[in-house]
């Protein structure tokens, strides 16, 4: 199996392509099925927390509740505003979904890592994609023509331009650390000599990513793009049908790939005792996926002008500390 | 500093909490005695005194009677129309003889405005099913009995 | 490099969007996300009540002051019997002044919780709200077996009370009470001390004693700036006067203390219920009246202590069974007027919070 997948090292012939898009469809009907049960887990979680039962009606327990809504959204019109740009409409939702798709290739779900790219820039790779999402996601407000979803998509490339900066500083401190920019080598260095997580030594470099990350995949209390009370629905408020879901889905998987990202960096990706490595990291990911539900059932919203300030105040120099220190610790120890 | 994670902890020790809401329709909520919901009336106690017309704050009720061979007056229509009845009870109040009663019943969605006149018959039928003199549709209520 | 050219956007907030609490519609000019200019629209829920009032008797009345501020319909139901048993010069039965004063109470607290969970909701944090409205549920739930209904109680008259209390509902009340206080602790905790929130709410929408009466603002609209004003202790009437409670003033008159004293008079409230309890007596709980209701020819004004500040009716009688002329004095109306100049030079955001500070409910701003 991992021998038949091994096209990274070889040439690019009809054999490999056949493989990497073997390889794609599978991780694209997997992260589909992440995605349908973290939407399910979320309402049931929220719905706990708010002395509700949560989707409790289509299937046994609502398991079938995502799929349904997913359904319906795929059978709906597709509605184009008519004083809309209608091209650049069309296809803005799927410009924001391709990345938060192609960032998934270099999290390494396990420790013979059939599906993930052993990519040298992993982490410059990762950072650079998920930048391009904003690019569908203003495209999409300004496209729509609502003033709404104009103010939306701007909060939103303001927003993520400036959280790009501290998320991209405070993972630094791990790639000194681990001294690679490979997803794959920072989980072995981990799990080598000093067997230390990197969630010890990077603690602040980790505060700086979880907040920068709640920011980047702009979730409760840094929701401000979709701003519910304030923007209506912000930058798709006009969308509706499967461009809806595209957005949507765009929203969930970069939830996973991130999720994951900071398991990878922080908590040893696939690493563990006993139980096999991809169950280790699905633990991992869950615990992620739950901290950032759990944020969004408690925390009220951040206001645009506190949000700047606080990236550029706050977690940049934190982060800029955090990189000095660790870069005076590895010249210290070694 | 860390307010917020107070916050924290207690959302997520209400994970635990017993569920507040109800799975209406299957289980429908236990309304007092009190409850006004639709009406209902019994014919033969009406003495078409007209007290309920008039009370009635958007005049919804309108009703009509006549002398028959024991020479007292009896009631011929009754109608409510319950797109402009806000429920408000005046009517039971001041009725006399009690011919109009309010049940727990509260669910008139419907498809036409003309649904929504309720006549002198179904008033009646209303409140037969509210005795449990005819057969309604029994649910459960939120309390475990039908 | 030239200029760049900007614009000023003319948005409407309303009257159809999630936080304008109803129909309100806000005409606000936007440069990008700074409110240059504010023009609150009002009258989408507006359904003549006054006017309606005219063609009415005093008793048919009362259903309609359930519909004006829809979350407090006791406390209207209040102003209006007060109104006409102040004119008529009517004596009420003892243990209806206690039902009066204790449903009142109760359908302050409720108020408070709405307020208390829309406002977060509209600052971004949707739990507190379901547990708000969950206790909330609870009083719901009372003035459901006491009265049959959940939001237009429709339960008192002139003269007295409609139903005495079913069995075992003192008791319950008694009991909520200090649920109710645990709650507001665990709300404390949720919110009070969030930092997010308090960024959010501290020294927005600031405006100072002066201003308020100037707009001839009430109720915690006013008390937040410091200005000790509440009906019940200055010009107590019903029976007020019998009972230990403080006014809750706040210091900067700011979101944060307009939400401070929603959250202390939901205490206060509670103290009040609790003190009703313990001396209701026994007795009858509708006094002697007219058959007709017929106020003596003249002008009357009365005016009580609303959720959201001064509610005053104000009759004009040519002694018939029906008014000449029903003004009411809707708090919430008169507290709006300010929304203009306290949201220029804000943000979108802040806009979200200053109109949900002044807690308004439409139902009563366009009666």
């Amino acid at each position: 199996m991992a021998d038949f997948f091994s096209w990274v090292d070889k040439p690019l012939d009809t054999h490999a392509v056949l493989n990497m898009i073997i390889g794609a469809v599978v991780i694209l009907a997997f992260i589909l099925g992440v995605v349908t049960y973290s939407i399910y887990f979320q309402r049931k979680l929220i719905g706990w927390m708010q002395w509700r039962i949560g989707p409790n009606r289509v299937g046994p327990l609502g398991l079938l509740q995502t799929i349904a809504d997913v359904l319906k959204l795929l059978i709906k019109e597709d509605v184009v505003p008519e004083k809309a740009d209608r091209n650049i409409f069309l296809i803005a939702p799927i410009l924001a979904f391709f990345p938060s798709f192609m960032v998934l290739a270099v999290i390494p779900f396990s420790a013979n890592h059939v599906f993930t790219a052993y990519s040298n820039v992993g982490v410059l790779y990762y950072i650079a994609l998920s930048a391009m999402t904003i690019i569908g996601v203003v495209l999409g407000g300004w496209a729509s023509n609502n003033k709404y979803s104009l103010i939306g998509g701007m909060r939103s490339a303001a927003q993520m331009i400036s959280y790009e900066v501290p998320l991209a500083m405070s993972i630094l401190g791990v790639v000194l650390m681990a001294g690679s920019m490979n997803l794959v080598n920072i989980v072995e260095a981990q799990i080598s000599f000093p067997y230390v997580w990197y969630i010890v030594p990077q603690f602040l470099g980790f505060c700086v990513f979880i907040i920068s990350a709640t920011a980047e995949l702009s979730r409760t209390p840094f929701d401000l793009p979709e701003a519910e009370s304030e923007l209506v629905s912000g930058y798709n408020t006009e969308y509706s049908g499967f461009r809806f879901a595209f957005f949507y889905l765009a929203e969930y998987v970069y939830l996973f790939a991130m999720s994951g990202l900071g398991a990878t960096l922080y908590f040893g990706g696939w690493s563990g005792p006993f139980l096999p490595g991809w169950i280790w990291f699905g633990i991992k990911v869950t615990c992620f996926i739950f901290f950032f539900f759990w944020l969004q059932a408690t925390m009220p919203r951040i206001r645009t002008d506190q949000l700047l300030t606080f990236a550029w105040k706050v977690l940049i120099p934190l982060s800029i500390v955090n990189l000095v220190l660790t870069a005076v610790l590895k010249y210290l120890l070694h | 500093m860390f307010g917020f994670l107070k916050g924290l902890k207690i959302t997520f020790a209400q994970l635990a909490h017993k569920k507040v809401t109800l799975q209406y329709p299957d289980v429908m909520p236990n309304w007092g005695e009190r409850y006004r919901g639709v009406h209902k009336f019994y014919a033969e106690k009406c003495i078409v005194c007209n007290q309920c017309a008039r009370i009635c704050p958007t005049s919804c009720i309108s009703l009509s009677g006549s002398k028959r061979e024991d020479k007292k007056l009896h009631i011929d229509t009754y109608d409510i129309n319950f797109e402009i009845c806000i429920l408000c009870d005046l009517c039971t109040e001041v009725c006399p003889t009690e011919a109009i009663q309010m049940t727990d019943r509260f669910e008139l969605a419907t498809y036409s405005r003309v649904d929504l006149y309720k006549n002198i018959y179904w008033l009646d039928e209303n409140a037969r099913k509210h005795d449990g003199i005819i057969e309604s549709e029994g649910r459960t209520h939120a309390g475990g009995e039908k | 490099m030239g200029e760049i050219r900007t614009e000023e956007m003319l948005m409407n907030i309303g009257p159809q969007h999630p936080s304008t609490h109803g129909v309100l519609r806000v005409v606000v000019k936007v440069d990008g996300e700074i409110i240059k200019e504010a023009d609150p629209v009002v009258g989408y829920l507006h359904r003549g009540t006054e006017k309606l009032a005219e063609d009415l008797q005093y008793t048919q009345i009362i259903p309609y002051t359930d519909r004006m501020d829809y979350l407090s319909s006791m406390v209207n139901n209040h102003a209006i019997v007060n109104a006409v048993e102040r004119a008529m010069d009517l004596e009420v039965p003892e243990r209806a002044e206690y039902l009066r004063i204790i449903v009142v109470e109760l359908n302050r607290v409720m108020s408070h919780l709405v307020f208390l969970g829309t406002y977060l909701l509209d600052l971004g944090a949707m739990t507190p709200f379901l547990y708000a409205f969950a206790d909330r549920e609870q009083v719901v739930d009372f003035f459901n077996r006491l009265c049959g209904a959940r939001l237009t109680y429709n339960y008192m008259r002139v003269g007295g009370v409609k139903w005495d209390t079913p069995d075992g509902w003192l008791d319950d009340v008694k009991k909520f009470v200090p649920y109710m206080r645990s709650q507001m602790g665990m709300f404390h905790e949720l919110v009070t001390g969030n930092e997010i929130f308090l960024e959010r709410v501290k020294g927005i929408g600031k405006f100072d004693a002066e201003t308020a009466l100037n707009y001839a603002m009430s109720g915690i609209n006013l008390r937040s700036t410091g200005f000790n004003w509440d009906l019940r202790k200055n010009k107590p009437y019903s029976i007020y006067d019998r009972f230990d409670f403080n006014v809750i003033v706040g210091e900067n008159g700011d979101c944060f203390d307009r939400y401070m004293c929603h959250m202390n008079e939901i205490m206060e409230s509670l103290k009040i219920v609790e003190q009703a309890l313990e001396q209701i007596p026994e007795g009858p709980v509708m006094g002697k009246v007219p058959k007709i209701l017929r106020v003596p020819a003249g002008e009357y004004y009365s005016a009580i202590e609303g959720t959201r500040g001064e509610l005053g009716v104000y009759i004009v009688s040519e002694g018939k069974d029906k008014p000449y002329r029903l003004k009411f004095r809707r708090p919430s109306f008169i507290n709006l007027q300010l929304l203009p100049q306290q949201l220029k030079g804000q943000s979108m955001a802040n806009l979200i919070a200053i109109l949900g500070a002044v807690d308004i409910v439409l139902g009563e701003v366009d009666a």
